[in-house]
């Protein structure tokens, strides 16, 4: 038979329920399917996410990226890169500093070689510069330069404060800022540059300091 | 003539000395080019991201395309 009526403590109890399944979803996501899209800028659970100072046992939660709309500047002088010696076909310098055709020749292979060597770089920076959160710890990677690397991680359960940072129209409307983390180890402040959702990421990190602080009171050690 | 004659001397001096400058240019170019195939060596083997084969297959190349500018210049100025 139908219920008439329903006492009010069911739904109160179906809205916690409700809360406490969105507080853990990151906890009830550890079987979610596999983001397999290797250039994405936001990767959640992705399939391939192994670095050197890696754990066997730890699960990487979050790999993240700065949003490729910060890639338009690099892609736009390439593409003027790319066009160069054909604009400069037109251009009558060469009738009056005439250089024989071998010569342009080679400066034109030598031209698109370098060219091809600065879309590399770029793309290079872009996609090894990463920050990656693990159900443990959190990573900056950064590739600064061709010979200098810097790695700096944090246990989760140092992370004392999140903040998040969104100015200018591009990243309102492309949805993507800055996400400081105020820790208390030696290294005070982790910070992801020009990451998407920014205030979902912020979001699973508070989510794991409060999955590492039940875990610390139940006293499962690690 | 002699006024030809002295055109045509700057201007194989002129070309001679890009010459030299270009293979010059180029083979530093190739130091550069190896750098790149380091990094990209210490990168794939620092983080595993997937496109680890693409990454060290472009770099090599990279390298090998440097190299060839190098003999192309030297042969064909």
């Amino acid at each position: 038979m139908p219920d008439i009526y329903k006492a009010e403590k069911d739904k109160k109890e179906k809205d916690h329920a409700k809360e406490d399944s969105q507080y853990l979803h990151v906890a009830k996501h550890k079987n979610h399917p596999k983001s397999r899209n290797v250039l994405s800028s936001f990767c959640y659970y992705p399939r391939k996410a192994d670095f050197s100072a890696k754990d066997p046992e730890e699960v990487v939660i979050l790999l993240l990226r700065k949003h490729p709309i910060t890639n338009l500047k690099w892609i736009l002088i390439s593409i003027v890169m790319l066009l160069a010696p054909i604009v400069l076909n037109y251009v009558p310098i060469f009738k009056i500093f005439p250089i024989p055709a071998n010569y342009q020749e080679v400066f034109i292979i030598g031209w698109y070689v370098l060219t091809l060597a600065y879309i590399f770089e770029n793309f290079l920076s872009w996609f090894f510069n990463v920050n990656i959160v693990t159900d443990e710890r959190i990573f900056d990677v950064d590739f600064v330069n061709l010979i200098y690397r810097e790695i700096t991680d944090a246990n989760t359960e140092q992370i004392q404060d999140v903040t998040v940072k969104v100015g200018s129209v591009i990243r309102t409307i492309f949805n993507y800022g800055d996400v400081q983390i105020q820790t208390a180890g030696e290294i005070p402040q982790i910070e992801f540059h020009a990451v998407p959702q920014p205030d979902r990421v912020a979001r699973i990190i508070r989510e794991l300091r409060i999955e590492e602080e039940k875990e610390k009171l139940e006293g499962k050690i690690r | 003539m002699e006024a030809n004659n002295l055109i045509n001397l700057i201007n194989s001096g002129f070309l001679n000395f890009l010459k030299i400058g270009a293979l010059i240019l180029f083979g530093i170019y190739i130091v550069f080019a190896f750098v790149i195939l380091r990094q990209a060596k210490i990168m794939t083997d620092t983080l595993q991201l997937g496109l680890e084969f693409f990454i060290r297959f472009f770099a090599l190349l990279h390298f090998i395309l440097a190299i060839f500018l190098f003999v192309f210049a030297f042969v064909t100025l």
